[in-house]
């Protein structure tokens, strides 16, 4: 019984960070845009925290550069589990049009571990929530 | 005393108006702000945990409690631990004083309002402490502006507070609240106390616009910026019974506390009812002081509480002296 409470808790309380590995600010903007009355994703009892210790899911968008690389290890080590990564972007998932350069690594998942993937350039706000909901019922699943 | 009383007394505290009482008290007045926030804010809020997002604060409680406890390197160990439990065990301690029953709280002796005003500052103090134990930049700068803050409100608090014990001839909560039996405080001459007791209550509690020590914009997370899992949900849970403590508080003072039309023989759960009402007002205006407002400098806060809710508190209190 406890630990249906905790997986219900886990599924109704998704705090996010949000990273920016150095994209073109398109998908960061639409982050922002789930915030607003519109959208809303405070609803599913989202809140965007600043500080990655608050955090349960991390939000990366933007193709990973060899520079950001480390840093972007960093802040996933400073996660407290249970911890899950997303990848929102199509540069975040595959490089986007950077694919191949000689200074981008192909995706994010090449770095770090990812549970969920949304595509789009940039991603639509509606696109961030059924990506976000999908999330949240594998988190059920797993539990 | 006799078995029964002494089982009678242990309910009383355990579960009501004691810790189980308050526990889902805080947790209600949390949903409350955030729904209320959304609303002004043209939104919905938390809506799937629960109906209507009621149980959005136990679920994040829950969460936290779950989560990994993560003791980073460099910190001091004994206050990174300590603090969250003083936070919560005070604010538990603060919130016992309130008359929530009936004119007397739990907890009622002579001079218990200087004890409930002592305990604001001791609370402002562990937050400091809690900044500086974990050794982040970002913390130690707001646990400074916690205290800039408290040199700025902490004087208008006590001012609005004193003028209310002067008016009343009295220290003590049951005899202030006894006393508004004929009419309110906030409708006779403390209306000025009671806007300064707002402000300084919303700087407390480190709401916007006075949200300076966990400013996200420039501080990410402030003071409690390395604090993880169990600890965040302690801190998080007595922010909230402090927030439960200063909305009693100025309800008791001001609004005449647990008092109202009672039919004999239902007066404790009358007297509940008025005192959640009353402090939910309360609590509409702070969130609406909240929703209204853009965060302030540092600088502006203390010359605001210096410029403006000193004079007014002064003002108020040459009031009730000439009054009386």
């Amino acid at each position: 019984m406890i630990l249906g409470l905790i997986s219900w808790a886990r599924k109704r309380s998704p705090w996010i960070a949000h990273f920016c590995t150095g994209s073109c600010n398109a998908c960061d903007i639409e982050i922002l845009a789930c915030l607003t009355p519109r959208y809303d994703i405070e609803r599913f009892g989202a809140i965007v925290r600043g500080s990655i210790r608050h955090a349960d899911i991390l939000l990366v968008t933007g193709p990973v550069t060899r520079q950001v690389r480390d840093r972007l290890l960093r802040i996933y080590e400073q996660m407290p589990e249970p911890k899950y990564v997303v990848a929102v972007g199509t540069c975040a998932i595959s490089g986007g049009v950077y694919r191949n350069s000689y200074n981008i690594y192909p995706g994010v998942d090449s770095v770090i571990p990812v549970t969920a993937y949304i595509s789009g350039c940039p991603v639509k706000p509606e696109n961030i929530i059924n990506g976000l909901s999908f999330l949240l019922k594998k988190i059920g699943e797993s539990e | 005393m006799s078995l029964e009383s002494f089982l009678f007394e242990a309910l009383k505290i355990i579960f009501f108006p004691g810790f189980v009482f308050i526990f889902i008290l805080a947790l209600f007045y949390e949903w409350f702000d955030r729904k209320f926030y959304a609303k002004l804010q043209n939104r919905v809020g938390p809506l799937y945990a629960g109906p209507l997002g009621i149980l959005q604060p136990l679920a994040d409680f829950i969460k936290l409690l779950s989560k990994e406890d993560i003791v980073p390197k460099g910190v001091d160990k004994v206050l990174f631990t300590a603090t969250p439990l003083f936070s919560l065990s005070l604010s538990i301690f603060a919130t016992l004083l309130l008359p929530i029953f009936s004119v007397k709280g739990l907890l009622s002796f002579e001079g218990d309002l200087v004890i409930a005003v002592v305990l604001l500052t001791f609370l402002c103090i562990i937050t400091f402490f809690a900044g500086v134990a974990s050794y982040n930049r970002f913390s130690i700068i707001g646990a400074e502006r916690s205290f800039l803050q408290l040199i700025g409100y902490e004087i208008p608090l006590m001012i609005s507070v004193i003028s209310v014990a002067l008016n009343a001839q009295s220290v003590t909560i049951s005899s202030i609240v006894s006393s508004q039996k004929g009419l309110w405080y906030i409708l006779g001459p403390n209306i000025l106390g009671f806007i300064v007791f707002i402000f300084a209550a919303q700087a407390e509690l480190e709401r916007i616009p006075f949200d300076l020590p966990e400013a996200e914009q420039e501080l990410i997370a402030g003071w409690n910026i390395d604090y993880t899992g169990r600890r965040l949900a302690m801190f998080r849970l007595a922010k909230n019974i402090e927030l439960v403590f200063l909305c009693g508080l100025a309800a008791a003072l001001f609004l005449g506390g647990p008092l109202g039309p009672v039919v004999s023989g239902y007066e404790p759960i009358l007297y509940t009812i008025y005192f959640i009402i009353k402090s939910i007002f309360v609590l509409a205006i702070l969130t609406i002081v909240r929703a209204l407002f853009a965060r302030l400098r540092i600088d502006q806060i203390v010359s605001l509480s210096w410029k403006y809710l000193l004079p007014l508190a002064i003002i108020q209190f040459l009031i009730v002296r000439l009054m009386i």
